[in-house]
């Protein structure tokens, strides 16, 4: 027989693992540059499989501002910070002069879930590699300018510096679409040997907004004219709305509108708290069909029997399955009380 | 109509009196460090002062608030100058996601004001109310012992302890 699967918290956090689905639009700006993307890099690394072009990781404007880019979504992995360290240490720019763009649809690459311990390998390789491809950019462009070979230059502070020590401010050289470009098969990463950003336990970038109240959720943000809305969710999977007054819930205060929709019943208004008690008083006024919240009952306490039953006598599986069998055929009986 | 006091301003609020003052908070006031956790007093997440005891705003109705002084993580400091509290768990790096950390510090805060020297046991014991999904749990403690030194080194020096009351 098929064990059943029983999932508790416990059980749960000892996984430890985090599913965070995220969605991702199709057809979203920022995200459709893989169409033309014709001749497809061999094997490049990380999530530049999917966003080959280096100004998908990487933005440098002409105002010298650094931003880099991910499709993954920080919430608490740490990563936010350890991305603007990759960056950092691969761009040769101090860290706290770039800024790092998480997970917005219409500006970074669609990297997908943020799940299974991925952030690190997949954005933060791309992010890497980007970025030692767009500092070799920039020292060509540099080198292209004074027509000397590219090899004597080296880079410090968000700046190109010569062989005669003149100094091109990265964003006095990038122009145009010049980051618009896929990556090359081969990266010059920096030896590790050198780094002086990465592998410094630098401090969370986003724990002081969390530790005083500042904007760090997407609960706290409050856009124009927002209204709240809540949805009256039926007691049990399958069930019918049969009837609806919704005439008293919509002179409630605050009430904008209730909204249905065949099953979907839900009710929107100016405040949230004025919201959930709309969606008390509409829960309270909407017909449910009964045979079906009588049958979904059943069917979760059938299941729940099972569970505690199975989670309890793992040592006889075959004895148990005779008396889970039993339960079931008969009913729940009182503590104590054999079927 | 009715005049709330949060971190030490008045403000006017029109909410029906059965309001929990966690919306009022963040719907009225816009404060965004008290959280909706469960919505049931059940996680602490949301968790504020009131005149000196840690308070679940989520199940406190408004009615109930009248003429009593309500302190959020925002009135303790700010990220510029924070709070002997804020400064601990920001040394301590003691958060992961961090949606409980600000009901846990408003607890640990009010645990403080009344005994600025608790035992670990005592620590554990009042933040057992709390849970934090990520496991920061051992991080926070720590938090909480070195605001205690933070408190402590500043009454010694007399410098500025926060603006917490």
């Amino acid at each position: 027989m098929n064990a059943p699967v029983i999932l508790d918290r416990r059980r749960v956090l000892a996984g430890g693992g985090a599913l965070i689905v995220s969605f991702s639009l199709a057809e979203a700006f920022a995200q459709d540059q893989a169409a033309p993307a014709a001749v497809p890099v061999p094997n490049p690394p990380g999530s530049l499989k999917g966003s080959p072009f280096l100004d998908s990781w990487i933005r440098i404007d002409a105002d010298g501002t650094i931003t880099a880019f991910t499709g993954k979504v920080e919430l608490g992995q740490g990563f936010r910070t350890a991305f603007q360290q990759i960056a950092a240490e691969e761009l040769d720019v101090p860290f706290a002069s770039l800024k790092v763009v998480t997970a917005d649809t219409s500006r970074t690459a669609n990297e997908g879930y943020t799940s299974g311990s991925h952030s690190m390998q997949d954005s933060g390789t791309a992010i890497q590699y980007a970025a030692a491809q767009v500092r070799a950019l920039l020292v060509a462009e540099a080198a292209r300018r004074l027509n000397l070979p590219a090899e004597n230059f080296r880079t410090e502070n968000a700046a190109v510096v010569a062989p005669d020590g003149q100094r091109f401010a990265y964003g006095d050289l990038v122009a145009g679409d010049m980051l618009h470009v896929q990556a090359q098969p081969a990266s010059k990463l920096k030896d590790p040997s050198i780094f002086n950003v990465m592998g410094q336990p630098i401090p969370r970038v986003d724990i002081p907004a969390k530790v005083t109240g500042g904007a760090a959720y997407v609960q706290d943000m409050r856009l124009p004219g927002m209204v709240h809305a809540r949805v009256v969710r039926p007691p049990s999977y399958g069930a019918q709305l049969t009837e609806c007054d919704t005439s008293s819930v919509e002179k409630l205060p605050g009430v904008v509108k209730v909204v249905r929709d065949g099953n979907f019943l839900a009710v929107v208004a100016s405040k949230e708290f004025q919201a959930i008690k709309a969606m008390a008083a509409l829960s309270a006024a909407a017909g449910i069909s009964p045979a079906v919240v009588k049958r979904a009952i059943f069917g979760a306490l059938d299941e729940l029997a099972l569970g505690w039953l199975l989670s309890g006598r793992r040592t006889n599986l075959r004895k148990t399955a005779a008396e889970v069998a039993e339960w079931l055929v008969r009913g729940l009986l009182p503590d104590g009380e054999k079927p | 109509m009715m005049t709330l006091k949060v971190n030490g301003q008045n403000h006017e609020i029109d909410a029906d009196p059965d309001t929990p003052l966690l919306y009022v908070l963040r719907d009225d006031i816009k404060l965004n460090a008290a959280k909706f956790g469960c919505g049931l007093g059940q996680c602490g997440s949301c968790t504020v002062i009131v005149d000196g005891n840690a308070v679940l705003s989520c199940v406190t109705p408004l009615l109930l608030l009248e003429g009593k002084q309500v302190t959020t993580l925002e009135g303790l400091g700010t990220i510029e100058a924070p709070a002997p509290i804020q400064r601990a768990f920001m040394e301590e790096q003691a958060a992961q996601c961090g949606y409980c950390i600000a009901g846990m510090m408003m607890r640990a805060q009010a645990l403080l004001q009344k005994n600025p020297k608790p035992t670990d046991e005592q620590i554990r014991a009042e933040l057992e109310p709390h849970l934090c999904r990520c496991g920061t749990h051992m991080r926070i403690l720590r938090a909480v012992h070195r605001a205690i030194r933070l408190m402590d080194t500043a009454d010694a020096s007399s410098a500025t302890p926060g603006r917490a009351q």
